[in-house]
């Protein structure tokens, strides 16, 4: 069961980082929220399949709060993500205290942010047997 | 990188896992790679060096009678266990132990808020509740209480206070484990303690009266390894009316001397929350040539630095105050304290900043208005968590020491040459130390300055140069008698042998407590540079 959701949200991975065409219309798809960090561009908000999208600008102090942080204490619930690394890093950090891990990430060739802040696509999915599925 | 417990072998290990998975049952306990890439500090200037400590398994009890289980588990098979509370102790070793193939006690599951008391003001939390849960919990609840939390919130009150960590509201909340009110600890054999007035059945004052008769042992645990905390107390503040702030300025460099001895005076007095000393001429350390003044080898003249200053058409230094309280009193504090200081310092002037009910709307939360760059930053100064911080955080992470030194002026101008010079030897680091270099007032009645130089994971020699720079600092700081006031494991040694009065009389007590109870190191041993005899021989 986990191995099967590691290798479904790996292969999501690429197409979040891929962006053009249907490619991008489906990357979410599957995923209970997509984050994007919007010090990355607006861009179009689409949702791109997923469930529900949220944005933030690098401070994920609100989304953690008010949405992951009570949606990782239920079983389930997979997350995946356009941020910069620093995001990806607290993020990471708060999942793996609730059960949950980075199952895919990939650097993005995008020119990083002031401070060498590296975009990077992401999926973090329940590990822990307390909070699968 | 597997590693094992000191002097147990492979069938040791797995022996002793099995008794540890009976105890708390197959999920909750972890020994992989993977699994304890998780308990490795990230932070580490040592990072995948010989010097970088690894644990070599994790375990997650659920109650404090599972605690008390490992603990005699970890007895039987002469393991040593180093407990965390939330793991989040980044800049000073992260989750990460004093000694290679020590099993992590990582008490994450222990998440209970058991009480929060609003006409009392406390609250009483298990070690895995974070700052943003017990804060959830208050405001759920709508209580008007106000907590006091580190920069970033995902720390828990426990691990932090048992760390002497520090937060920006009111002077006696600051200083978190001086704000602890009675705590409940399992000792190195198993058995579970309360201290105060915990010790009492049926008292009701646990969290209110934090001494009970006789001895207080409870600094024991902080910094130390004499037991693990499964309970505390905290002193909370009522939610107060009225948030106010202003800003100071003096001209001249010595005046800093004065204006030191005024904020002490209003901070010893309870009239102002944290402070946010600074220098307006930090916005010219891109102009080389004052760089260069500001790092001279030696230090500079009162006359020098007046001198930039004037060219700027800046003052020397300033300082934020920031009042909390009812309305009206915030006022008569802030008019008070202005009119003290200009008074007193020709030149000095005062800005009025933001003022506004609380609590603050996310709006006030988000988006401060004061009319100067301000360096206070809104969330923590009001008691409310949040991970915005982490972007100060660059390249993979850093150290931290931050030294002691007296609230003094002129305490600060020695400590900005002497380390300034001596870090001259580390060209390659930024001037944590140079002439503006301002202190901090995080604990109630003493000033730190920051010396927190990056890690990178891809570049070794980036890391050797701050890991031996730390260590040049921590000498160098203690001949001078400034000391640093909390230490990653790997420089807990270092610290701890600069506290050496009478021939290092204070470690030879602890090491008599440490024999005593635990002579065999079971609880995190060599933490605040504690040995028991099996691991001084
Ligand atoms: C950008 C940044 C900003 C920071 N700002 C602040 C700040 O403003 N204030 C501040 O204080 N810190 C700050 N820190 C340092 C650190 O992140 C916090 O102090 C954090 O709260 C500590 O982690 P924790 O609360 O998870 O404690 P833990 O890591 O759980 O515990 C700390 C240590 O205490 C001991 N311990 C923990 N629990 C127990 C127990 N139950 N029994 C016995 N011993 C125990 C262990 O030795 C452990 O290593 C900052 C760090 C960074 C990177």
């Amino acid at each position: 069961m986990i191995r099967r959701d590691m290798l479904k949200w790996g292969a999501l991975v690429p197409a979040l980082a891929g962006v053009p065409g249907m490619a991008r219309a489906q990357a979410g798809e599957g995923l209970d929220v997509l984050l994007l960090d919007t010090r990355f561009g607006e861009g179009p908000l689409d949702d791109m399949g997923a469930a529900r999208v949220l944005t933030f600008a690098g401070d994920v102090t609100k989304v953690w709060y008010e949405h992951l942080d009570r949606a990782w204490r239920q079983p389930g619930f997979v997350v995946g993500g356009i941020t910069g690394a620093d995001a990806l890093f607290v993020l990471e950090t708060l999942a793996r205290q609730q059960g949950r891990k980075v199952v895919a990430r990939k650097a993005l060739e995008v020119a990083p942010l002031a401070g060498d802040i590296a975009p990077v696509s992401w999926v973090i999915a329940p590990a822990h047997p307390s909070v699968l599925a | 990188m597997s590693v094992l417990p000191p002097d147990l072998d492979a069938a040791g290990f797995a022996a002793f896992l099995d008794d540890l998975r009976a105890v708390v049952g197959p999920d909750w306990v972890w020994s992989s790679d993977e699994d304890m890439h998780a308990y490795r500090d990230s932070f580490s200037p040592v990072w995948n060096t010989e010097e970088e400590r690894h644990a070599s398994a994790a375990v997650a009890p659920a109650d404090v009678e599972q605690v008390s289980a490992v603990v005699r588990v970890a007895r039987k098979h002469r393991v040593p266990l180093f407990p965390i509370s939330t793991g989040k102790n980044f800049g000073y070793g992260g989750p990460s132990p004093n000694v290679n193939g020590s099993v992590v006690i990582d008490l994450k599951r222990m998440n209970r808020v058991l009480e929060v008391n609003e006409a009392r003001a406390f609250a009483l939390v298990e070690p895995g509740v974070s700052y943003f849960d017990l804060y959830r919990a208050i405001e759920e609840r709508g209580l008007k209480l106000m907590l006091d939390c580190p920069d970033p919130g995902w720390g828990s009150p426990v691990g932090n206070s048992l760390e002497r960590g520090v937060g920006y509201t009111m002077p006696h909340f600051r200083d978190h484990f001086g704000a602890h009110c009675g705590m409940e600890v399992v000792l190195p054999d198993g058995e579970v303690m309360r201290t105060g007035m915990g010790a009492m059945p049926g008292a009701q004052t646990w969290q209110e009266y934090p001494y009970g008769f006789g001895p207080d042992p409870s600094g024991l645990f902080a910094q130390g390894n004499f037991g693990i905390v499964t309970k505390m107390g905290f002193r909370l503040l009522p939610l107060p009316e009225y948030y106010r702030t202003c800003l100071i300025t003096v001209p001249k460099r010595r005046d800093f001397v004065k204006l030191v001895e005024h904020v002490n005076y209003l901070n010893d007095s309870g009239l102002i929350g944290e402070v946010e000393y600074g220098s307006p001429l930090r916005a010219k350390m891109a102009d080389p040539q004052v760089m260069a003044l500001i790092t001279k080898a030696g230090g500079v003249s009162d006359a020098e630095l007046d001198a930039a200053a004037e060219a700027a058409g800046l003052p020397c230094w300033q300082v934020e105050l920031q009042f909390l309280g009812p309305e009206r009193a915030t006022y008569e504090n802030w008019t008070f304290a202005r009119d003290r200081i200009l008074g007193d310092i020709p030149g000095a002037q005062a800005i009025e900043g933001e003022h506004f009910a609380l609590p603050a709307s996310e709006h006030q939360l988000d988006t401060p208005q004061q009319p100067w760059p301000s360096a206070i930053k809104r969330r923590r100064s009001l008691g409310v968590p949040s991970l915005g911080e982490w972007k100060i955080v660059r390249d993979d992470g850093h150290i931290g020491f931050f030294p002691v030194l007296p609230r003094d002026g002129e305490a600060v101008f020695e400590m900005q040459r002497v380390l300034g010079d001596a870090m001259k030897a580390f060209p390659t680091l930024p001037p944590f130390f140079n002439a503006l270099t301002t202190p901090l007032l995080w604990h109630t009645h003493t000033f730190q300055m920051v010396f927190a130089p990056s890690i990178k994971h891809d570049d070794p020699e980036h890391n050797a140069i701050s890991h031996a720079a730390m260590k040049r600092c921590v000498e160098v700081a203690a001949e001078h008698g400034w000391g640093d006031y909390r230490a990653s494991p790997i420089y807990q040694d270092a610290v701890a042998d600069t506290y050496s009065f009478n021939n290092h009389a204070l470690r030879r007590f602890h090491e008599q407590l440490k024999d005593a109870i635990d002579p065999d190191g079971i609880v995190a041993p060599g933490r605040g540079g504690i040995w028991p005899r099996r691991f001084r021989a």
